[in-house]
């Protein structure tokens, strides 16, 4: 029996109770000797690189060429966001790789936590579109820390059958007519930034005192709005296309597989602006160096157009290879929203970037969250 | 004088005895070193493993977070923080009316089950305490997802209650609030109080319960004045096994606390995490187990009370 078919008799409960049982003893027969399998395959991997990164990117997908260079997939292991990330790796966690969006990289570099990338040894570097060969603060000294791989937009994805608007606005997260039906990214730049664009913060990224004040009171006005806090792509996904949650702040991934799963969302284009964002792979300063080679190996592979059709096909983001563009129809491009000219995406919307007296909004943040 | 020769011809002989036989010696002439040789592993072990961390975050609590590194500088800031804000304390309280309700809920639900073992049960009672610990087989994040599933929005419940046409449209008040915190541990914790229970009511010596009867009172009666008083060490143990854990229980509230389900436990791993506040989240940790201390002292101080009177 398929894995599919079987979620199937199960959800539709077709499953006679001989087919039950017949599954079920596969299942501990097979948790049985997993232990007897797996150990050669665990060894093997030992010599592979770890990634430490958002959920999604371990699909081999994004690492074609690795995976026919070397015939594994690379250790890959996952933070909510790159606050809690942050903390692991302080506390001695030492990956390989790691993942971190644009407006972390300086922080990290400050604190010793990664180091210069030289992208001569990268095939695929050539091809990064020029904005994001530049965005600023990557190069410090002539040194490269940061390689940018993927670019997309923090909004809303609310359901078009449930929810009625007027005009798109982040106000709808504050819409008291969908009480315990909202769902807030568990995040600082993309939560608290929200509730700061909306309160009309000038730069949001560097609020005035006042403008804190207020971002905190929105966010104290819409806890009890909310059904939880989102930390991962899935529990929004999930909860969106079951309609628990008729609204929540996302990234274009969760909005592009409801889509593909024929559920009616839409992604907000919101009269304050979505913010847009872009994130890369930076090389870790504590790494294993005799796995080096094999980390360059990855990095080419994450940046390269076959990866970037892959993930505007499946996430729906923008890749940072112009090339990869080429690879992909117009339809399906239109489909995700996105040009063959990525620039005009990219110029639109509210850039992420470092955010100033971080420590003390993530504890205005944790305040706030703990509803007292 | 030759007494005396034979002594001191025993004092020059005692060197030679080699170093093992000489600890032997001093075992047997000593019970302390005795009692402690045969405790040094699990003394060592709660040295590295308790005292030592313990020392570390007492320390930790009283330096001070300078953004990437800390001020070693002895300092009471991170406790002057702690009373000055209200959400640590309110927090506090709040951890402990739910990790109450959870033990209250956990020793109610436990009672009958042990009292049924202890009483009912003539054949194989070892397969039935067994029976109770198989929930504990599979770990704890997955007892708590399945209580995700069970309280969804699409879960268990709320389609059993569609399909049978109680309600019309999903309940949402089940989940993501500190109702669904105080289900999910008292289920996660409910072993932790049979098991104590059970021994207590165990113990007892059957005779008084048939003396009771002798004597005229009824099951309810005996119940009370027997059976009751006599397995209060038991219902006094396994409360507090279920209330000094659940108080700084952090996971269970992240998976199904939603927004006003939040613990004591979560800020402490928020500090230690994401706010990257290791002193501040010391001092939290330390203040909560101050505070816990107390609620178990008092709790200690009202049954003793309580049975004095009685008894």
């Amino acid at each position: 029996m398929e894995a599919n078919e079987l979620m199937d008799k199960m959800t539709s409960g077709k499953m006679t109770r001989r087919e039950f049982k017949k599954a079920l003893a596969a299942v501990g027969l097979g948790l049985f000797a997993a232990p007897l399998a797996s150990r050669r395959g665990l060894a093997a991997t030992e010599d592979h690189p770890v990634i430490f990164t958002w959920e999604g990117y371990e699909d081999p997908g994004m690492h074609g060429s690795y995976l026919s260079k070397h015939g594994e997939s690379p250790n890959f292991t996952f933070f909510g966001d790159e606050e809690e990330a942050f903390a692991k790796m302080r506390a001695g966690f030492t990956p390989d790789i790691v993942m971190p969006c644009s407006y972390k990289v300086a922080i990290w570099r400050d604190a010793g936590i990664i180091q210069p990338i030289d992208d001569s040894r990268l095939s695929n570097f050539g091809d990064t579109i020029e904005s994001l060969k530049n965005v600023p603060d990557m190069v410090v000294d002539g040194k490269r820390y940061w390689v940018c791989m993927d670019w997309g937009q923090t909004s809303i994805i609310y359901r078009e059958d449930m929810v009625d608007i007027e005009e798109e606005s982040w106000g709808l997260m504050w819409d008291e007519r969908y009480r315990g039906r909202l769902s807030m990214m568990d995040s600082l730049i993309d939560g608290v930034m929200v509730a700061a664009i909306y309160g009309g913060a000038k730069d949001p990224f560097n609020m005035t005192p006042e403008e804190v004040d207020r971002t905190k009171e929105l966010l104290r006005e819409q806890l009890p709005l909310l059904r939880y806090y989102s930390s991962s792509p899935t529990d929004i996904q999930n909860a969106l296309a079951s309609g628990e949650v008729v609204a929540a702040v996302g990234w274009n991934d969760a909005y592009s597989a409801l889509k593909a799963e024929g559920i009616p969302v839409k992604f907000m284009e919101p009269k304050e602006g979505a913010m847009t964002w872009t994130c890369g792979i930076s090389l870790m300063a504590e790494g294993d160096a005799s796995k080096l080679d094999k980390a360059y190996d990855i990095i080419d592979a994450l940046i390269s157009p076959e990866a970037g059709a892959w993930e505007i096909t499946e996430f729906g983001y923008g890749h940072a290879n112009r090339k990869a563009f080429d690879l992909v129809d117009d339809a399906t491009l239109a489909d995700r929203g996105l040009t063959r000219n990525p620039e005009d995406r990219l110029n639109s919307g509210i850039f992420q970037e470092p955010i100033g007296n971080e420590p003390e909004l993530q504890n205005m943040f944790e305040e706030v969250k703990t509803g007292a | 004088m030759a007494e005396r020769a034979e002594v001191s011809a025993a004092r020059l002989e005692a060197p030679r005895l080699g170093l093992v036989d000489r600890i032997r010696a001093a075992a047997m002439r000593h019970e302390p070193i005795r009692g402690y040789a045969l405790l040094s592993p699990t003394m060592v072990w709660m040295l590295v493993a308790l005292a030592v961390p313990l020392a570390i975050l007492v320390t930790l609590s009283f330096w001070t977070q300078n953004y990437l590194d800390f001020d070693r500088t002895f300092s009471f800031n991170n406790y002057i923080v702690y009373f000055e804000k209200p959400i640590y304390l309110k927090l506090l309280i709040k951890s402990v009316k739910i990790s109450g309700a959870v033990t209250l809920a956990t020793v109610l639900l436990a009672y009958p089950a042990a009292y049924f073992i202890a009483f009912k049960v003539k054949k194989n009672k070892l397969m039935w305490l067994i029976l109770i610990t198989v929930p504990f087989w599979t770990s704890y994040l997955l007892r708590v997802f399945a209580w995700k599933v069970v309280l969804g929005f699409n879960g268990v419940i709320n389609s059993g209650l569609i399909t049978l046409g109680v309600i019309d449209a999903p309940l949402e008040f089940i989940l993501y609030n500190p109702t669904a915190v105080v289900i999910t541990l008292a289920h996660a914790w409910a072993a932790f109080a049979i098991l104590p229970i059970y021994v207590s009511l165990e113990k007892i010596d059957r005779s008084l319960l048939e003396a009771a009867a002798d004597l005229g009172e009824g099951p309810i009666m005996s119940f009370l004045r027997v059976t009751l008083p006599l397995s209060m060490p038991g219902i006094i143990a396994s409360s507090l096994l279920v209330f000094i854990p659940t108080t700084g229980d952090y996971v269970t509230p992240n998976l199904v606390g939603g927004p006003t389900g939040i613990m004591i436990g979560n800020i402490v791993a928020s500090l230690f995490g994401k706010a990257n506040n290791w002193p501040l989240g010391a001092a939290t940790a330390v203040m909560s187990m101050f505070f816990i201390t107390l609620v178990v002292c008092a709790f200690l101080w009202f049954t003793k009370q309580v049975r004095e009177r009685v008894a």
